[in-house]
């Protein structure tokens, strides 16, 4: 009798030591998430007002949106440092055409191809070629953004506010931003397909043990192939939602912003190292990022410390994270 | 001694396979026979090329040259999936698993059950399925639902050998699978061989343990320096016999062709 409950125990506290391991940066983000929206209304008047939180998500919707799409690129060990050139390019281009006279559902088609064929050229190289996808992306961020300073000559073109696709970055639905609605539905789908899809299970088992995931059969190089076609389309209409917002498209947009974006992911708990993603974790990190920076402009801190105070947590976080795996003495990698 | 002409009661036949990895050459034209429901030991010195051998026969790796004849047709694997779709199951020596996925989800990684019309993981089912698939094994793991990276050696050892067997193979390659077990677990795992052989699988055990192969196995193949030096019926062959043909290096003699 002993001998079973004590395996009940062992079990129970087993299922309770991998669990909690597994989601325990999403926890502790999660804790520095709450904590900054109590700190936040109180300090700031307007902070916990309805419109304030809706014009936070929207500010952070692009961030959110990529950050999805770089959730599975990181979970497979990838990286995509080109995301914030895609947005430059994606941008300008979009302006360009429009300025043309293109039909608007037709470059916003053109550039969202655009960007998954960015996201495929990534893919290619470092998937089928074998290629260290932090160099691959490397050279396609420095590309990239050449190619949008180009095609601009260094200015911003306007985008005419008469035409419908202006509505993507300002409109609103029943008073919530399009943006803000976009990033939601596209966080919702993200983790859907991350946690419940045989292709999420194939992003996790990619960066876990690619060569184990290839014996069962997987064509692994397509799933490789596919994570940086979602963080080139995911780019791209980041790069319109940001053009649309502003109803200029220029080749200096997204300076930095594939930095926000893997913080945004690393602060949820995505590995690094491939493996373990938390998709949650990616929802929390952004909002992170979006709360500190709303936040702080309303109790009028200078912008400049904006950077500062979202590098610490990212540091803290991931600190305070190493000494809770080792009280729970997860397995790691 | 055998030829290696395919016969009509030969599950698998593999002819003169030649792999080089560099300046390494792993396979000089090692040649296997396997018949149906029979269980063959491989066996052999480190770097043999054992595993590589039965790599080729996964589809794991691509052979440079070589015949393979299956059921009495002549096959070639460009990816696992080609070998594992004619039923071809493999248990690696470094058990390739997934250390960040479940257990159910190692034993049907590539094969999970799916719903709603093949979009979404059936997560339930397979909860089920491992656990009565573990359950029929005697296998001792009591969640499903932790990371194989946080069980033991054996435990590991034990999802391996389950993922290898649950989807009724017809040939099922073992490369060590009772190296990091205990007592009881490898008297399961012996069984296990004994009882899927009965129903005509045919298996192929890489083992060091010299004695578990007079117990379940119908002949004894060794390799040396990546080809097949003797091919040997286990009910008529001494251990000493076995051992020196294992480590002479000096006599070649036996099934090299
Ligand atoms: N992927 C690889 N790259 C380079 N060399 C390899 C590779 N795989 C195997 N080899 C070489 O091929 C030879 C045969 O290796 P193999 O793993 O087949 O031996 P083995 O008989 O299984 O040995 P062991 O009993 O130690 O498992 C070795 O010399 C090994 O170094
Ligand atoms: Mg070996």
């Amino acid at each position: 009798m002993t001998v079973t409950s004590e395996r009940v125990v062992t079990t129970r506290s087993a299922r309770l030591t991998a669990h909690i391991g597994s989601h325990a940066q999403t926890i502790a983000i999660g804790a520095v998430l709450v904590l900054l929206l109590i700190f936040f209304s109180f300090s700031a008047d307007r902070f916990a007002s309805v419109g304030n939180l809706l014009n936070l998500i929207r500010q952070i919707s692009p961030t959110l949106i990529v950050a999805v799409a770089m959730t599975f690129v990181i979970s497979t060990a990838g990286i995509d440092l080109s995301v914030g050139s895609t947005v430059a390019l994606s941008g300008s281009l979009l302006a360009i055409v429009l300025q043309q006279g293109w039909d608007p559902t037709l470059a916003l088609i053109a550039i969202l191809a655009l960007g998954a064929a960015i996201g495929f050229v990534n893919g290619w190289f470092s998937s089928y070629q074998g290629i260290p996808a932090f160099i691959v992306t490397l050279a396609m961020l420095s590309i990239l953004r050449g190619t949008a300073l180009r095609a601009t000559e260094g200015y911003s073109t306007p985008i005419d506010g008469e035409l419908w696709i202006v509505q993507l970055g300002q409109g609103r639905i029943a008073g919530v931003p399009v943006p803000a609605i976009l990033a939601v539905v596209i966080a919702l789908l993200g983790w859907l397909v991350l946690t419940r899809t045989p292709f999420g299970r194939y992003v996790v088992g990619l960066g876990s043990n690619g060569e184990s995931l290839r014996r069962t059969g997987v064509n692994t190089r397509r799933v490789g192939l596919t994570v940086y076609v979602l963080a080139g389309l995911a780019a791209a209409l980041a790069g319109v939602l940001i053009a649309t917002r502003l109803s200029s498209g220029s080749s200096n947009a997204g300076t930095g912003f594939e930095l926000e974006v893997i913080t945004a992911v690393v602060l949820g708990g995505t590995s690094l190292f491939g493996g373990r993603a938390s998709m949650l974790g990616t929802i929390f990190g952004a909002l992170t990022l979006g709360v500190i920076a709303n936040g702080l402009v309303l109790l009028h801190v200078s912008p400049f410390y904006v950077q500062i105070v979202q590098g610490s947590i990212l540091l803290l976080a991931i600190f305070a994270n190493n000494k809770m795996w080792a009280r729970f003495g997860a397995v790691r990698k | 001694m055998t030829d290696y002409e395919a016969t009509g009661a030969d599950r698998v036949v593999m002819r003169d396979i030649r792999k080089r990895y560099g300046m390494v050459d792993a396979l000089r034209g090692a040649n296997l026979r396997v018949g149906a429901g029979e269980v063959v030991g491989l066996v052999g010195d480190n770097a043999a090329g054992k595993s590589t051998l039965m790599k080729v026969l996964a589809g794991t790796v691509v052979p440079d040259s070589g015949q393979i004849v299956f059921d009495g047709r002549q096959v070639s694997f460009a990816t696992p999936r080609d070998a594992r779709e004619l039923g071809i199951e493999m248990v690696y020596q470094d058990l390739a698993l997934c250390d960040d996925i479940d257990v159910a989800g190692n034993l049907f990684l590539g094969r999970e059950p799916r719903r709603a019309g093949g979009l979404l993981l059936d997560i339930k089912r397979m909860h089920e399925d491992a656990r009565r698939q573990l359950d029929a094994l005697n296998i001792r793991i009591p969640l499903t639902d932790i990371p194989v990276g946080g069980l033991s050696g054996g435990q590991r050892q034990a999802v391996a050998i389950a993922r290898a067997v649950t989807f009724g193979p017809k040939l099922l390659i073992l490369d060590e699978p009772t190296a990091a077990l205990a007592v009881a677990e490898v008297e399961t795992v012996l069984e296990l061989i004994k009882t899927v052989s009965s129903q005509g699988v045919s298996v192929i055990l890489i083992t060091h343990r010299l004695q578990d192969l007079f117990r379940v196995c119908d002949r004894l193949c060794v390799m040396y320096e990546g080809t097949l030096r003797a091919d040997l019926d286990a009910r008529t062959t001494s251990l000493e016999r076995l051992v020196s043909e294992i480590v002479a290096h000096d006599q070649p003699e036996g099934a090299r062709s």
